[in-house]
């Protein structure tokens, strides 16, 4: 046998059991470092509160999937309108595009739920097991009472804030206040409860266990967001002409007769920096744009009596002492693309008809004849009051001569966010048809509402008697 | 390091994400829209299915589209294998 087949078996263990090392974060105080702590409370702020605003005794956002509607600041959408929401997705595509190419990763640094939930549990692990030394301390120690208090503590808060957030999740989806009611009863239904625990799950996977590797290995915006990347773009780095080389120093010492740059080889960015990297290692893929390695080595210089920004928000151009351009083809083509499509967005919605109306042919007789010699054609009429007030309809038909249109009422209600359905019957005098086939245009119109109205093409069967 | 190496040194982790991962967002996607297009009530009632609830109709969607993809993407990692991996394992040698 080769040495290989050999080793085989203990490759794979190391395969299994190479286990990443874990980071453990420093806390970090400084400007970004506030004000990603104000993103992540605004953010979820309205993650947690949004679902419980109602507006017209409705729930101000609901994406209602048992009813198949989706309430939006007093606007119900139906599946009908599916181009809205796809539009609303190309917008936000675009608009990240752009965003990434003038300002880089500052989504990621600041508002991506991945990070604003990352930093809620690390808080919360902080304010349970210490700062960083006391943590990696706790985790060498062996298993005691007090490490399993500690340890544990801590995760039944995570999960406790997992669950919330799972419940609230599932608020956005299926009115949250009977969702409550039903919690608190402990009468959620099976899936409701799935959800829930689900959603939770993953929080607490994502935000407590895999943390940066979600952004290594799963996120897609982290894969492709350097195709958007220009040498204009903003990016954290360090400035390695003034830094290197770097060296441990006395504080007061002449460093620049040592021969030494400003980089006083502290490694406290590296201590800081939630994914693990070396930032003076030069841009990488891994670095989040979280700005921590900004803010620690910003005191650091202060500390050391020397300027601020050895690391800081650049850009190639600018870090190479050429000037930084903010308009260029990229950023101008990005801007009109987006400025067409959500103008286009807003025109839709502004002019968007809040009904439907489908026409569809009794497919059992293409026409009949009536005692009184006119050519008849029946149809079933479907009309969707997307709105959710009542409205009162009535219903015209147009397109041949002496065209009369037949049904039960002439005008009928159509309750808010009812579908009705009702059979009518077009009749006409055969002398006026032309041809066997004709085209008629139902029209339903809201009384109480002119701008309600919809019109729908159907065709008239009969003999042709000329 | 070739191509093939670098491949067995992707963490364990990375393995299993790249084939869960992908599949559940593209099962999710495809949830979204087959469920925008069709009812699961009227889907239910062509089946003959009576008390059909709508979210049980949506998450059993979901797990049988990701099935599906994953499955694929499970698929996709078995067959880049390199060959040798085979041969070894058949205690050939080269
Ligand atoms: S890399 Fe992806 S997951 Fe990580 S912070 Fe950025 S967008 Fe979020
Ligand atoms: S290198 Fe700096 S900016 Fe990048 S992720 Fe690490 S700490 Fe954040």
């Amino acid at each position: 046998m080769s040495q290989k087949t050999t080793n085989a078996p203990d490759e794979v263990q190391a395969e299994i059991y190479k286990k990443r090392e874990k980071i453990y974060p420093r806390e970090v105080h400084g400007m970004f470092a506030r004000l990603r702590v104000a993103a992540v409370l605004a953010l979820l702020g309205l993650y947690y509160v949004i679902p419980w605003l109602h507006w017209n005794g409705q729930q101000l956002v609901l994406f209602d999937l048992p009813a198949r509607k989706f309430h939006i600041f007093g606007l119900t959408f139906w599946p009908q309108d599916f181009f809205f929401l796809a539009m609303l997705l190309v917008v936000a595509a675009l608009a990240l595009f752009l965003f990434t190419t003038l300002a880089g990763r500052l989504w990621c640094g600041y508002a991506c739920p991945q990070t604003v939930w990352t930093e809620v549990f690390l808080w919360i692990e902080r304010r349970i097991e210490g700062d960083r030394p006391r943590q990696m301390k706790l985790d060498k120690a062996p298993w005691s009472a007090r490490k399993l208090a500690i340890k544990g503590g801590k995760h039944v808060v995570w999960i406790l804030f997992s669950l919330w957030t799972g419940f609230t999740f599932v608020g956005y989806f299926t009115p949250i206040h009977e969702l409550a009611v039903k919690l608190l009863h402990l009468q959620t239904g099976p899936w409701e409860t799935f959800w829930i625990l689900f959603y939770g799950f993953a929080t607490y996977g994502n935000a407590g266990w895999m943390r940066e590797q979600v952004c290594i290995y799963m996120c897609p915006y982290a894969r492709f967001q350097s195709a958007m990347f220009d040498r204009n773009t903003l990016v954290i780095s360090y400035d390695e002409g003034r830094g290197e080389p770097r060296g441990s120093r006395k504080r007061d010492e002449d460093y620049k007769a040592k021969g030494l740059g400003d980089c006083i080889d502290c490694t406290l960015c590296v201590q800081v920096c939630p994914t693990g990297i070396d930032i003076r290692d030069g841009l990488q893929y891994q670095c989040i744009g979280c700005a921590a390695c900004v803010d620690v080595c910003d005191q650091v210089m202060d500390k050391m009596g020397y300027p601020k920004g050895l690391i800081r928000y650049t850009t190639e151009n600018a870090m190479q002492g050429k000037g930084t351009r903010v308009l260029r083809p990229r950023i101008v083509i990005y801007s009109i693309i987006l400025l067409i499509i959500a103008a286009g967005l807003v025109y839709g919605l502004a002019t968007r008809v809040p009904m439907q109306l489908d026409v569809m042919r009794d497919r059992n007789a293409l026409y009949r004849e009536t005692a009184t010699g006119l050519t008849e054609n029946v149809y079933t009429l479907r009309l969707i009051n997307m709105e959710d007030v009542a409205h009162r309809f009535v219903l015209t038909a147009e397109g041949l001569e002496g065209l009369r249109l037949v049904a039960d009422q002439d005008v009928f209600e159509v309750p808010g966010g009812a579908v009705v359905t009702l059979p009518v019957r077009v009749q006409v005098d055969p002398v006026h048809l032309e041809t066997a086939s004709s085209e008629i245009r139902f029209t339903a119109s809201a009384l109480d509402k002119p701008e309600l109205h919809r019109s729908q093409t159907a065709r008239f069967l009969g003999p042709v008697t000329r | 390091m070739g191509h093939e190496e670098q491949l067995k040194d992707i963490p364990r982790i990375q393995k299993v994400v790249s084939v869960l991962w992908p599949s559940f967002l593209t099962a999710g996607v495809a949830t979204i829209l087959f469920f925008t297009a069709f009812d699961p009530v009227d889907l239910g009632m062509l089946l003959g299915v009576e008390q059909l609830e709508r979210l049980e109709a949506y998450s059993i969607g979901f797990f049988l589209f990701w099935m599906l993809t994953s499955t694929s993407c499970a698929l996709t990692c078995y067959f880049r294998k390199p060959c040798d991996e085979f041969n070894r394992g058949q205690g050939h040698q080269r």
